[in-house]
């Protein structure tokens, strides 16, 4: 059965689903209890499993972030809750030099098997602190997985699939999506990571887009195709593992490609997007590839300042028609 | 002091900690490996605590961890092999000898950051309270470490969860040239215990016995359900911060006062007095040291080096 259910309550039937499943699964962080987490992910959680495996922590990022890392070796599946995301930079510590390295470290010993969910991108109010997109930063780290669903249908199936692998994931929640609706089944299923989707199909140009960027280059697509020109929008998904093939494949098809992201242009995953699709698949090329990321500051409070610095549907369609016109 | 052979046990692991630094020290200033960390001078801290913890308990060590590891079974072959990067070292080449941990023998990982492993030992006794195990998670970090805002957040955890963990802190006062004097406020470590609820205790960090009694306190807290402790235990290192840098004056200064507590030279006079152990006793026990370390470091030598490829394994599982 398929029913039409928010972003956040697919996230949160993945935690509800797993948590049945498996009773090494558990929830932490600040807020998570009766409060719902911050951005309201784990409301209910706490009355089914109670305070045992609903675990509400002080303000604490570092701290608790290193705990749910000694649980992990002792064979527990923490879902840490980081709140609004950019709290996950207190704890960077914890995920880059203590996660990340488990697995090397205990070399076969066991694993870090954590998911650390951070909400992320532009929120009103929000400001410089508390509407960063930081996929990047941590993206640069071999050992740390990273996923950015842009679907309900995603979310919950890609959650499970986080919660279910035994290395430490960052899985990105883009604030914007929390109210999508979308199709998801009743019941079990995954979405494996490190596997793109071609959310929509075409043949002109190829817009490569993650999580908020993704509806906007949809919309774009349906608009363009009333011109004539034929869009096929590919979202990564995950971005580490990065589904190279996929990419690859659908620039074969194109020959041109537009990459988009809510993250900051400079250094973004966008640049190792478009430096695999130079080195791999050069010879596809019809044109210059283009990549539009938000332009080179914090990110303001104002929405119109956020309008301006983040890169906006008439940004997308834009640089695919000069694409589609390049000779 | 329970009993003969186990006084001796002590006294053998607390040697053989000694003897294998001093050999790890002098391969390194030969230019043998590079940097090597010494706890010369601090080997009844991780003795003494580490001797009476069951099989199962988790101990997370410090940088300085010989002793402990020691003490938890690791053989010195394996731990030589791992100074000089070997492919048969448990460590593969891949990670320094210092971090090498081993599940089966109780000792987990360590961090290079200092300070960092309070919150992971605390999460690890979280961990036994969600498993109802009896197992208790014990860590060691510097006089340094404890300065950091993860020591506070682990104890802070620790105390509103009432977990079985014991912070074992080793005040050698110094964080490599820093001394306690100028980066400690308060003037004590152990004293802060108070403000998370929990029992501190200032510990004679040279004297075995002294570490044994205090874990053992500790221990039975956080088994029977009381939650954690912490112990500040005095020592000092003998030697420099590691063998890449000379330049600590202020550490220097030290020495002289702290060789004179040398803490295996006053267990000798505990044995003696006490009647356990003869002079002929700890001669045996030290010749026999020295064959086994020249086996390591023979081992260590002859063996094949780090294969490359090894570095990509097991990054991600």
């Amino acid at each position: 059965m398929v029913r039409e259910i928010t972003f956040r309550e697919a996230l949160r039937e993945a935690l509800h689903e797993e948590m049945r499943r498996d009773s090494k699964v558990y929830v932490m962080g600040e807020d998570a209890g009766h409060f719902g987490g911050l951005v309201g992910v784990t409301i209910g959680l706490i009355e089914e499993f109670g305070a045992g495996r609903v675990i509400e922590t002080p303000i604490s990022e570092s701290g608790f972030v290193g705990a749910a890392v000694g649980t992990a070796v002792r064979g527990f599946r923490p879902v840490v809750e980081m709140g609004l995301g950019d709290v996950v930079l207190v704890a960077v510590d914890h995920i880059v030099n203590t996660a990340a390295k488990t697995n090397y470290f205990y070399d076969g010993q066991t694993t870090a098997p954590l998911v650390f969910r951070v909400s992320s991108g532009f929120r009103p109010s929000g400001g410089p602190q508390q509407s960063q997109t930081p996929e990047g930063v941590f993206a640069n780290v071999p050992g740390l997985k990273i996923v950015m669903p842009s679907t309900p249908y995603d979310a919950k199936g890609l959650m499970k699939a986080a919660i279910r692998d035994d290395n430490p994931v960052l899985f990105f929640e883009p604030k914007q999506l929390y109210n999508m609706k979308g199709e998801v089944p009743v019941g079990d299923y995954t979405v494996p990571l490190g596997v793109a989707d071609v959310k929509r199909p075409g043949t002109d140009v190829t817009v490569v887009a993650t999580g908020v960027m993704v509806p906007s280059a949809i919309r774009v697509a349906a608009e363009l195709g009333k011109d004539g020109i034929s869009v096929e929008v590919v979202d990564p998904r995950s971005l580490r593992p990065l589904d190279t093939g996929t990419l690859l494949n659908s620039l074969q098809k194109t020959g041109r490609v537009v990459i988009v992201h809510e993250a900051n242009k400079f250094m973004g995953i966008g640049a190792e997007i478009a430096a695999m699709l130079a080195e791999e698949g050069y010879r596809y090329l019809k044109a210059p590839i283009r990549r539009l990321g938000s332009k080179e500051t914090p990110m303001p409070v104002s929405k119109f300042m956020g309008e301006y610095v983040i890169p906006q549907p008439r940004d997308i369609a834009t640089a695919v028609r000069e694409l589609a016109a390049y000779q | 002091m329970e009993a003969t052979s186990a006084g001796l046990e002590m006294y053998r692991l607390m040697l053989t900690a000694r003897r294998f630094e001093e050999k790890s020290l002098a391969l390194s200033h030969a230019g043998k490996f590079s940097n090597y960390h010494s706890c010369l001078g601090q080997e009844a801290l991780g003795v003494g605590a580490c001797y009476q913890l069951e099989r199962d308990d988790i101990v997370f060590p410090s940088y300085r961890g010989i002793a402990v590891r020691i003490t938890r079974g690791f053989k010195l072959k394996d731990l030589m092999a791992g100074l000089f990067h070997k492919s048969v070292a448990p460590t593969r080449g891949r990670i320094p000898m210092h971090h090498t941990p081993n599940i089966e023998l109780g000792v987990w990982g360590t961090t290079a950051m200092q300070g960092s492993i309070p919150p992971i030992a605390a999460g690890s006794a979280l961990a036994s309270k969600m498993l109802k195990t009896n197992q208790v998670s014990i860590c060691f970090f510097g006089d340094g470490g404890s300065n950091r805002g993860d020591f506070h957040e682990a104890l802070n955890l620790a105390g509103i969860w009432k977990l079985p963990v014991i912070f074992v802190c080793e005040n050698n006062f110094f964080a490599k040239s820093m001394p306690v004097s100028r980066s400690t406020a308060g003037g004590s470590i152990w004293q802060r215990a108070a403000s998370y609820g929990i029992p501190g205790e200032l510990v004679d960090g040279n004297s075995v016995l002294a570490m044994q009694a205090a874990v053992r306190r500790g221990v039975e807290r956080a088994r029977s359900g009381d939650g954690a402790t912490l112990l500040e235990c005095e020592t000092y290192r003998w030697e420099y911060h590691s063998t890449e840098g000379d330049r600590e004056k202020e550490w220097a200064a030290g020495l002289d006062e702290w060789k004179a507590k040398c803490p295996i030279e006053r267990f000798e006079k505990v044995l003696l007095e006490q009647k356990l152990a003869t002079r002929t006793d700890f001669g045996r026990i030290g010749s026999a040291i020295d064959a086994e370390i020249d086996e390591a470091v023979a081992y260590a030598q002859a063996a094949p080096d780090a294969v490359p490829e090894h570095a990509l394994e097991n990054v991600y599982r």
